[in-house]
Formats: C-alpha cells, structure tokens, sequence
C-alpha cells in the first residue's frame, strides 16, 4: 500500500481539535489546523500552551516534549492545507450543516484515496457521507475528551465507507496508541448511548431529591470504579453539549430515556453549563479544580 | 577485520566502524575508522553525520522513513568514492549490535540466529522502548548484509553473575518467577570495557582484582566487580534504580509511588513521567539534567543547584562504601562516563577521606588529569582510584570478534536450588 501517513489537517482548534492535534504532533506527524480567522488561531494556540503546561506540572509530559509538540503544528485559515494531508479530521461543534460544508470543502481538495474523518458523537455519517462526492472516503472517529489520556477510540462505517478507508482510519488510531472500537453507525455509538441514560437517570435523581448530587457521585464512583461520577462528567464535558446530545440521539430515536432531565434543561438556561463557567452541579474555580467535594471523596490512600 | 558497529534507537541508528582481531585487543590498539549516525528517522529532514578520522566530518540530509533505508544510507556513504572508507559493502566482515535487554536468557554476547532472535523478543516485554527497535536495526543490517555474522551484544549480559541473594527483591518470590522481576543492571559492556582497562593499567590480571567501577553519564550506575565477575549493581528491574541522574530519581522509598498517585492524582503514565523526566539533578534543581550546567549555577551561588549535586555525589560515595564492604574490600575505584570522566568536584566529593577504606585520593592528580586515562589516587595509596573513558562500541567489536574466534567469556549466572 502506497498510502502513508505524515500529514494530518485538523478543521477546528476548539477543545476537540487541539486535544486530537497534540497527541498526533506527539506521535510525530505533522498537523495543520485550520481556524476561521487568524484570531481564533492564536486563541487555540494560546489554549493549547495552557494544556501542555499543565499536563507539564502533571508530570505528563516534558518542556522538550512541548517544544516538538508545537513545532510540528501549525494553525491556517484556508482549507488549502488540506490537499497536501494523509488523513484530514473535522472538529467543530455538534452541528449539521457546518459539518457538511466542511466535508464538501476536504472532498473537493484531497486525493480520493485519503480519508475523511468526522469526529462526531451523535451525527449520521452516512448523511454526512451523501452529500459529498466520494462518501466511501468518509467514516467517523469518536474521540472522547481528554484525547491524550483516554486510550479508547469509536471508530464509525457509514453505509457506504470502504474498507480501504476503515483500514486506514484503524491504523491512524493504533499509530496514536489508541485502541479502535469498531462500530457501524447508529446515534450515540457504543460509549455515547451507553453515557447518556446513565447520566440523565443521575440528574433525574437529584431533581427527584433522592439523593444530593455530590452524594450521587460519590456512590457511583466508590461502588463502580468510576475515576469521575456522572455529573462531575457531565460538568467537565459541558451541560449545553450534553443536552446537546441526548436532545440529537432523542430527536432520532425517540427513545424516552435519552429525553434530557429538566433540570439539565434549566441548569443549561440559567447558563450554569460547567467546570469551564465555574458553576454546573458543582462549583469549580477558574483552573476548573471541583471546589466542595464531601470530605470522604478526597484523595487518599484507601 | 573491519567491524560496523550499530545502535540502533527508535528514531536514530549511531554506528561505528572498527578495525580490530585478537591481537589489537591484546595489544589495545583498535582501529576506529568511522563514526556517525542517523537522526530523525521518520521524518522527511532525517540527517546523516559521519567523521572519519584525519577528514572534515560529513552531514547530509534526506527523508528517511525506517530503519531499512537508515542502514543502507549508511553503506552507501560508507561505500562512497568521495566521503566513504570502503570500497565495497564487503569489506565489512561482521556486525555488532547493541541490544539492552537479554533478560535471564543471555549472560554473554552471541552470534544472532532465528532462535536468538525469538529469545530476544521475550525479553522485549522487559524494556519495551528498546529492544524493539534494536531488533528493528537488526532486520535492516541483515537485509542489507546478509552473508556476514551478525553478533548481539547486551547491556544487561555482564550482571548475569550475580549472585541470588545480590539480584532478588524482598518481593514474594512467585512474583520473580512469574515475570523475572529481579535486578538486572545495565551500562554492562562500559563497567566491563573499564574494568578490563583498568586491570591493564594496573598490570594485573582482572580475576585478581576487586573493582568498583563508576559510569556517571546522563544515566549512571556503580558495580562491584569481584574477581572479574559483576556481583553487584545499582541499576535494577530497569535503569531507574540506584544513583541520581539527569532527570531519574534513583533510590527511594518505593511507597512514594502509591501514595503520591493517591494524593496528586496521577495516572501510571504521569508518575512513571515523573521518575524518569521530572527528577533526579533536574527536578532537586530545578535548573538543568547537565552536571556542566549544575556546576555553574552552584558556583554562582545557587543553593537548589549546589543541593542536588551534593546529591549526586554522596549517592555515588555511598555505593562505593556498600560494594567495598560486599567485596570485603576494593583495589581499584574506576569513574568512567561523561561526570566521570570531566567532574573534578563530583569525584572528590566521592572519594575524599576515604583513607578508612585505604583509599588516598589525589587532590593534585584529580585537579590536573586532562582527559585519557590516569590515577586520581596517590602513589602511595594501597587502593587505586583511576579515571577511564569508556568505550562502548569498542567492546561491541571486540566481542564480534570474540565470538566468531570461540573466546567470548559467559558471565554464567551461579547455581540455583529452585
């Protein structure tokens, strides 16, 4: 096979793309991201210093290995980057229509023997795919979110996606020492349709007042092994992108229990979406740090 | 015989090339042609530098995407009419390649086959980040010259010889068995090229002598080396264990690990990160992993700076007193490595009033030794203490050599009852 991977073109620098962009430059490919305006560029860039440093105080990484990290990125504004890219990945918002403006804009650019991924949780690539002219090329890719240390990856076949391009996407993952999950496309994938009843049954808990949300957490954290609980979760991913979600999956499939909790609802009205405004189900300070926490869930050597 | 020399990393493959026989070991007088290596593999800037002695060395720069392409690029200046040294691939009669671990399965170097091959990929489970790709750099070297031996040569064979006792962790005893979860050692082939060295210098035969030989490079390590066999060594299961380093903690209370994990929350990786990038000169410090670095920021009054390297050099004065005490004494102290050889301060702060152990150390000879060999210790001391640069892929090529003429000593682990 003839196709070899060095160049990867990121559309979108948010949380996703900057997250994705440093654990590819880290595996030693080249990244190009592509931003809508030079000042969302240097924003991105700014946002991605901030991560490298912290995951430096983290111990997870060195000051070299920031340095070769941005060295191997550079942000653009133009889609033209991407006719020169192995592999090109989108990662903007949960959104139809910019998606699919997108797609149009890599598929008329890149070789057709490379492919097209859409980073998407909830999206139809098969939809997607339609409207573009080479759909066997396009499949999805769920990164979950902090892509550097979350070793799982959903990779997504449309109707119409090749097995050339499966093969291509699952060797992407495994090169970024990821493990692929392979799924055929249907709302919410493995992970997502698995997440969201479950956190949406732990906020119809607290706005029944069974139990107090910190408590909440704590049990499922304590009795199932979970590293986070489901609100603390819910508040570090975002209230607005999970209702987001769950109102995407429920829309397909009108299953009931995807039907987001009212008090997400309200939470997300009154603008409380999270550890990124500093208020959600929790309180958070402005390094996102979870503020309260019950004196049993602090760390400690059980 | 013209040996090629190789070391091959994940992203660069370094090699030499070394005329030597039997009788240049004897005599010491190895001739190395070439030196060079091949950086930035996998990248399309990957870069070739070559220096051959008595010319201007050579760089190139081409896209070299694996180790196969490094190998032959590598031949192909070697071979070249203008930069190269040889006339033709053949001239080179064997390889030498260095491999890091050899596990339990190897105590000394040995010509490579399918079979040695297969043992080497067991190992691989035991230093994940190395052994791969010195296999890989073997595929390549094979490939490319398939017709000569090719010989493995491996940091941890030396340290075989360790005695039960000396290698096993108090850990429950199934858990050694299960995954060989023992102190193995490495810097091998320097503590033997320096020991051996040093038994010349000395004009006594090695199986004489109690040595406690001192590599302080960017990693560093101390072996007793008892009669000419390794009976111990800092480094441990991995290169961790034992003296502070550039950036490695060295010993510690292993019950940091959990507890640190418990309370900062930190995940396998970032603590693993932490021990081997974070620590040692640089993390005490906070300034630099260089001693070169260290040493002028104590001079200039720095206290972090002048803490670590206090550090550093009353670890490695603690391990010399341990080794002289588990050989009932010492007749030599080698310091070898770049500390080794280039820090008057870090082998005085060692050595100093260590008259108990019958050691007078030189404070004049250790302020004038320039590079090269020579004593550190006084005429009169009963104990030497002498500075010996080491040199790898020397004995790579004299253990080639070894191997295919039959006289290549096995450092035999002892009898064990289980």
């Amino acid at each position: 096979m003839s196709w070899e991977l060095h160049d990867v073109a990121i559309m979108g620098g948010g949380m996703m793309g900057r997250s994705i962009a440093a654990t590819v430059a880290q595996e030693g490919l080249n990244v190009c991201v592509k931003e809508v305006s030079m000042e969302e560029a240097e924003t991105s860039k700014a946002e991605l210093v901030r991560a490298l440093d912290h995951e430096i105080a983290r111990f997870g990484i060195t000051t070299a290995d920031k340095k070769v990290i941005l060295s191997r990125i550079r942000w653009v504004t133009q889609y033209d980057c991407a006719a020169e890219c192995d592999l090109a990945i989108e990662a903007i918002q949960e959104d139809f229509d910019l998606k699919s403006q997108i797609l149009t804009e890599l598929d008329r650019r890149m070789p057709r023997e490379n492919p097209i991924v859409i980073n998407t949780s909830t999206l139809s690539i098969t939809e997607l795919a339609a409207k573009t002219v080479h759909p066997e090329r396009i499949l999805g890719m769920h990164f979950i979110y902090p892509v550097s240390t979350t070793r799982v990856v959903e990779v997504v076949r449309g109707q119409v996606t090749s097995d050339e391009a499966l093969e291509k996407a699952l060797n992407f993952a495994r090169l970024l020492g990821k493990v692929p999950i392979k799924v055929f496309e249907m709302p919410g994938f493995v992970t997502t349709r698995v997440v969201l009843p479950m956190v949406n049954e732990a906020m119809h808990i607290v706005m029944e007042g069974v139990a107090e949300a910190a408590e909440v957490d704590l049990a499922l954290k304590l009795g199932y092994d979970f590293r986070t609980g489901p609100l603390e979760w819910s508040d570090r991913v975002g209230l607005d992108r999970v209702l987001n979600w769950m109102q995407h999956i429920f829309h397909e499939n009108g299953e009931p229990r995807f039907r987001p909790c009212p008090l997400l609802k309200r939470l997300v009205r009154a603008g409380l979406v999270g550890a990124k405004v500093g208020q959600g189900f929790f309180a958070y300070d402005v390094n996102r740090r979870r503020l309260d926490r019950l004196e049993d869930d602090k760390p400690g050597l059980a | 015989m013209k040996i090629l020399v190789l070391n091959s990393g994940s992203s660069s493959v370094k090699f030499q090339v070394i005329e030597t026989d039997l009788e240049r070991i004897d005599k010491a007088t190895d001739l190395t042609l070439a030196v060079g290596q091949v950086e930035k593999i996998g990248m399309s800037d990957s870069r070739l530098k070559i220096s051959i002695p008595g010319r201007k060395p050579y760089q190139a720069y081409s896209e070299i995407l694996e180790h196969r392409a490094a190998i032959n690029w590598v031949m192909n200046t070697l071979t070249d009419a203008e930069v190269g040294i040889l006339s033709n691939v053949h001239e080179i009669e064997a390889v030498g390649h260095r491999m890091v671990h050899g596990g339990e399965a190897f105590a000394s170097s040995v010509q490579i086959t399918p079979e040695v091959v297969h043992e080497i990929e067991q190992c691989s489970v035991l230093a994940p980040l190395h052994n791969p790709p010195n296999l890989s750099g073997y595929y390549a070297a094979h490939h490319t010259l398939p017709d000569v031996p090719h010989v493995a040569v491996f940091d941890t064979a030396f340290h075989q010889t360790m005695p039960p006792h000396s290698f096993l962790y108090g850990i429950p005893f199934q858990l050694y068995k299960k995954h060989s979860l023992r102190k193995y050692g490495f810097h091998g082939t320097s503590h033997r090229y320096v020991s051996f060295r040093a038994s010349q210098i000395l004009g006594q035969e090695l199986c004489d002598l109690r040595l406690i030989t001192i590599h302080l490079g960017n990693g560093a390590s101390v072996a007793a080396i008892d009669h000419g066999k390794s009976i111990d060594t800092s480094m441990g299961f991995t290169p961790l264990e034992g003296l502070l380093m550039g950036t490695r903690t060295g010993d510690m209370d292993p019950a940091i690990v959990p507890w640190l994990m418990a309370m900062e929350e930190l995940t396998l990786h970032q603590v693993n990160t932490m021990m081997n990038k974070h620590s040692g000169l640089y993390g005490v410090s906070g300034i630099s992993s260089d001693m070169r670095e260290i040493e002028e920021a104590r001079a200039a009054g720095n206290q972090r700076a002048d803490v670590a390297f206090r550090m550093f050099s009353y670890r490695v004065r603690k391990y010399i007193g341990a080794y002289a005490a588990a050989m009932g004494g010492a007749d030599a102290v080698v310091f070898t490595g770049g500390i080794g050889e280039n820090s008057t301060e870090v082998r005085r702060l060692a050595l100093e009033n260590m008259g108990w152990m019958g050691l007078e150390f030189s404070e004049e000879r250790n302020l004038t030794h320039q590079g090269g060999e020579g004593f550190i210790s006084t005429e009169e001391s009963k104990v030497k203490a002498l500075v010996v640069p080491t040199n790898e892929e020397r004995t790579i090529a004299r253990d080639v050599i070894r191997v295919l003429e039959g006289v290549m000593p096995t450092f035999e682990p002892p009898e064990t009852v289980w």
